[in-house]
């Protein structure tokens, strides 16, 4: 006789086996494995599920609220009729234009070089200024960085009358004020989370004897503290990904730049 | 926004940003309930919850049509939830006390009649459950969830981990065997 395994029973009881009818008659035949099975089976339903606590009918709208500001349209695809003549049409025009193009390119190269002997000269203006952003994005990425380790602490922050959460508030606010300022045209997103950043850190470092319970309760509550922890998170991740994609862009841009 | 879940899907790739909410509304509930069973922190699954939503929003591009929006943006929210567990270890957040000697458990069980002694040890058992559950890795821990508590077969729960089906059982095995190790005191005085 065939005993089974508790790792085929386990996939029998949770109704995968593949030899089911099997071990059902065997575990009914079986002393042994009838025995292990029924201990197996009293055990698991005993791992009672664990029940999640309630959300009302608006945790959707609020979940979506959160969310909402970081997601960018997505923009609609141009309908065309009779798309599939403009297809033909647009891949033979462009197929015949790309040819042109480097036709023209091959003589011109050609009668540039006859005309101007080659010299090597710099110009990575591109590469330079691609270079320069990316630092700027690393250094807003570790901004963010520390924001959100301050933002964590403070959610998780038990009362206290010392100061160091306060210094390192302080530190941060000087810094997040420049960088609103220099985003505030160029990225009104960016620009908006660094202001709500910014009156927390201002309420934080401006607590003069350290922050009690009824403060932090206040400020968790009042700032939206946690929102402000995701959208930090949300920003933080997106610089990266700039930084990364300037990354790239640089390394490219070294091996064209002579 | 009224519709299936594909058609909203095609809205909002065709510019219709806020159609996307009605597709939160409709799968926040099963989102966080498996994100608040995998990270066992009401905090987190609300950040797994916005998370997933979130990046299902900017993957929507990917979401093949063939498949159901439920099934797909439930498998991300596994993901999140399992990278929340990875990074912040969050087993402690199944803790209820600090009572881990099992010995303490062997004369707690004997009386199955309803009653304060009852409820008293179904207290103990989940108290001893959520000990075990810490024993267990985030993987194995996830598998189990899934197939124990969400029902979720073989070829789900490989999906939704993104490993091998066969890794996905053994994942489960392992950890029927340790809560079964975790929960052998309790059989004790039965």
């Amino acid at each position: 006789m065939k005993h089974f395994n508790e790792e085929e029973l386990v996939e029998y009881h949770y109704g995968e086996s593949d030899s089911a009818a099997e071990i059902k008659q065997h575990v009914r035949e079986c002393a042994i494995c009838g025995a292990a099975y029924l201990a197996l089976s009293r055990d698991l339903s005993e791992i009672v599920a664990i029940t999640p606590p309630t959300r009302d009918a608006n945790y959707g709208e609020q979940i979506w609220q959160s969310i909402r500001s970081s997601v960018q349209v997505y923009e609609a695809p141009k309908k065309q009729r009779f798309g599939w003549l403009q297809l033909h049409l647009t891949h033979g025009f462009a197929a015949a234009t790309f040819l042109l193009v480097l036709a023209a390119a091959f003589f011109a190269g050609r009668r540039w070089e006859h005309r101007n002997p080659q010299t090597p000269t710099v110009t990575s203006n591109t590469s330079d200024s691609n270079g320069r952003e990316r630092v700027v994005l690393v250094v807003l990425g570790d901004h963010l960085d520390r924001s959100e380790r301050l933002l964590v602490e403070l959610k998780h922050a038990e009362p206290s009358t010392e100061a160091p959460m306060q210094a390192e508030a302080r530190e941060l606010l000087s810094a997040n004020r420049l960088y609103r300022e220099s985003v505030k045209q160029s990225d009104p997103a960016l620009a908006a989370a660094l202001d709500h950043l910014e009156r927390v850190l201002i309420e934080v470092s401006n607590e003069p004897a350290g922050l009690s319970q009824v403060r932090l309760d206040e400020l968790q509550k009042e700032m939206n503290t946690d929102g402000l922890l995701f959208e930090v998170r949300v920003l933080r991740s997106r610089v990266q990904g700039d930084v990364e994609q300037k990354g790239s862009a640089v390394a490219t841009n070294k091996g064209v730049s002579i | 926004m009224e519709g299936n879940d594909h058609e909203i899907v095609r809205a909002v790739l065709a510019g219709d940003k806020d159609a996307y909410g009605a597709l939160v509304a409709r799968h926040s509930q099963n989102v966080f309930r498996v994100a608040y069973r995998i990270t066992g922190d009401e905090a987190d699954a609300d950040e797994v919850v916005q998370e997933a939503f979130l990046r299902g929003y900017q993957r929507l591009e990917s979401f093949e049509s063939r498949s159901e929006f439920g099934t797909w943006i439930y498998r991300i929210a596994v993901n999140c939830a399992l990278n929340m567990i990875n990074k912040r270890k969050v087993e402690a957040t199944y803790q209820i006390g600090e009572e881990t000697d099992p010995s303490q458990h062997q004369v707690q069980v004997a009386d199955s009649a309803a009653s304060p002694e009852r409820s008293l040890l179904s207290r103990e058992i989940e108290a001893l459950q959520r000990t075990a559950m810490r024993s267990l890795t985030a993987t194995e821990k996830t598998a189990f969830i899934l197939r124990h508590m969400e029902g979720r077969n073989t070829t789900e729960i490989a999906d939704a981990l993104h490993i091998a089906p066969n890794a996905a059982k053994q994942a489960v095995f392992r950890a029927v065997q340790k809560l079964r190790r975790s929960l052998a005191p309790l059989r004790v005085t039965l």
